[in-house]
């Protein structure tokens, strides 16, 4: 790994000037929330919460871990300046090469352990991240750990869980998420309560690979490895047989009941907005507490982007789609999903356009969870990573009449997409819409494409090479 | 020192008044424990003045939103464990 605990990262964007060490005491309800968010929104450094209101100083909080692209290329061991269709093809090169997690027989998380009686989950600083949230939460930047007990598929998920009280957690792990894929399948109907574990301040990829959205049967464990090019450390819970990062700064162990649930939710969401509603969420009684000394506590102020989830969504998303399309032989050259449209719009290249592919691409996107809503479609003069570039096509090249492709569907939709209407959540019903921003296949290039007015565009190889070899001598930098 | 709750509701207006009811509460006394949920027993009152010896409750609605002005609360005892519901239930009275 690039880095074996959250403290080793967090020493490296110290060295970088990537964190800042907050000293002044911050109340843990909504102030910390407010910082977090205003330090995202003017592409301020992460931050490293030294003295929480009503808590001993040994309990610290951090917020922001990959909260821009600097702070996710560091934790990927890479230069702060990688540029973004760098960091793409780093991570899906590494991607190719899982690496197996190891068990080891104990951990920092094992420093301290509270079990049985001795929990008290108001130990921890948990904070208020926003007005109007349904609760405190403690899980939001987090690696739920749960295992499937026929096959032993070992899940990792991020997942938002919040304090009911002082033993007990609330959390949505949404229907379709492959915790609640193990817990309906395996659990309810027999029953029995559901082990989990809530790993917070682990290594940033281990949190990484648990946004991600890997297949059925698959380990994330092993692409966090994977992505850190050395196994993860894993140790054995105090109270089930499921494993956790062993160095993870707090560990919350814990079960879901099959057959109860309380309050959860609404939460300032992804899309930026507190789009949810408070429901019935899965009901965590927790049973064991473990933690190194001196705890720090993840967490992320969730909200408009960027931050931590649309910058880490951006990677994780873009590289899945892209293998998505060429799988249904899309002529895809490359996909970006800006932090800006939070995994709702996306940005395709391909090498050949027109109509059919584009209404392609938008149904293969939405054809299962249709967590996406919009997709702008690009030819290959256009750079897919370059927004000023995306938007000039959209706007030129995307015919206003023919070239808007709209699908509808049913029981799929994001339900926390915010221009939905309560009615459409309530079915998941939605939409979803393809830009084709590419020439029509049926248009002469000779006669009816226009030509582009730009540098590479009208001028010749010659002219350019010419140009750009005196272009000091001209007098420009 | 009366004390303050929270409690969130679908449509403020179909909230039960002026009889007994089971309903989550939150407790906003300041200090570590705030926010920490239990379920009780209560009769509530869209009007403070019409239970003096009530404690103050402040709704939001499924979404978050606070109401403008808090209800009055009178709890009568708690309800032991949580409620018999399967996962993703929908809570809320309509
Ligand atoms: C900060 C953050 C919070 C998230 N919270 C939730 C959540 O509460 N419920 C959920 O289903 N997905 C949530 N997600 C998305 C999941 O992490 C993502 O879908 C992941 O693929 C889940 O793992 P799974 O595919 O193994 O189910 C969150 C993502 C981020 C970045
Ligand atoms: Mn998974």
């Amino acid at each position: 790994m690039a880095f074996k605990d959250l403290r080793q990262f967090i020493t490296a964007l110290e060295k970088t000037g990537d964190v800042v060490k907050i000293k002044q005491e911050v109340d843990w309800d909504l102030e910390l929330g407010a910082i977090g968010r205003r330090a995202y929104e003017l592409s301020q450094p992460a931050q490293w919460f030294q003295k929480i209101r009503d808590y001993p100083p040994e309990y610290t909080i951090f917020n922001g871990s990959l909260g821009t692209w600097r702070r996710l290329s560091i934790a990927l061991g890479l230069p702060p300046e990688t540029p973004i269709r760098e960091l793409y093809a780093e991570y899906d090169r590494r991607e190719q090469k899982p690496v197996k997690p190891v068990v080891v027989k104990t951990g920092g998380c094992k420093e301290n352990i509270r079990v049985g009686d001795k929990v008290d989950l108001y130990q921890l600083p948990t904070p208020m991240l926003h007005e109007g949230d349904g609760g405190r939460y403690l899980g939001t930047w987090d690696v739920v750990v749960s295992k499937d007990p026929e096959t032993g598929w070992s899940n990792w998920g991020m997942y938002r869980f919040m304090i009911h009280d002082k033993t007990t957690l609330t959390g949505y792990p949404a229907p379709f998420s492959h915790l609640a894929m193990m817990l309906s399948r395996r659990y309810i109907p027999k029953k029995q309560p559901m082990p989990i574990a809530i790993a917070i301040g682990c290594e940033p990829l281990c949190h990484m690979v648990a946004t991600a959205g890997y297949g059925i049967n698959v380990d994330e464990a092993d692409y966090a490895g994977a992505l850190g090019q050395a196994p993860v450390e894993l140790v054995k819970c105090e109270t089930s047989d499921l494993l956790v990062p062993a160095h993870s700064e707090i560990v919350i162990e814990g079960e879901i009941a099959p057959d109860k649930t309380a309050p959860e939710g609404p939460f300032g969401e992804y899309p930026g907005y507190r789009s949810g509603q408070t429901g019935g969420g899965l009901l965590c009684q927790v049973k064991a507490i473990t933690y190194r000394t001196n705890p720090i506590m993840t967490v992320i102020a969730l909200g408009v982007p960027p931050d931590d989830s649309s910058i880490a969504a951006s990677l994780t998303a873009g590289l899945a789609m892209k293998r998505r399309l060429v799988r249904h032989n899309i002529p895809v050259t490359d996909v970006y999903v800006p932090p800006e449209g939070v995994t709702h719009l996306i940005v395709v290249g391909v090498k050949k356009g027109g109509a059919d592919v584009a209404r392609q691409i938008i149904e293969i996107f939405t054809a299962r969870r249709a967590m996406t809503s919009k997709v702008i479609v690009v030819d290959e003069d256009v750079d897919p990573f370059n927004m000023a570039e995306v938007l000039h096509a959209f706007a030129v090249k995307c015919h206003p009449g023919k070239g808007i492709h709209v699908t509808t569907f049913e029981g799929r939709a994001n339900a926390l997409t915010p221009c939905y209407s309560p009615e459409e959540r309530r079915k998941l019903s939605g939409a979803g819409v393809a830009f084709d921003a590419t020439w029509p296949l049926d248009w002469d290039p000779n006669t009816d494409v226009p030509v582009k007015s730009s540098f590479t565009g009208t001028f010749s190889k010659e002219t350019q090479e010419k140009v750009i070899k005196n272009w000091k001598k001209y007098g420009f930098k | 020192m009366k004390k303050e709750y929270v409690t969130f509701v679908r449509d403020f207006k179909s909230l039960p008044q002026g009889k007994e009811i089971e309903i989550t509460i939150r407790d906003l006394t300041p200090g570590p424990r705030k926010y920490d949920a239990k379920i009780v027993k209560a009769v509530v009152s869209e009007d403070p003045a019409r239970m003096p010896e009530g404690d103050l409750l402040w709704l939001r609605s499924a979404t978050g939103v606070l109401s403008a002005k808090p209800w009055a609360i009178q709890v009568k005892g708690e309800v032991k464990g949580f409620l018999n519901l399967p996962p993703y239930s929908s809570l809320l009275r309509t």
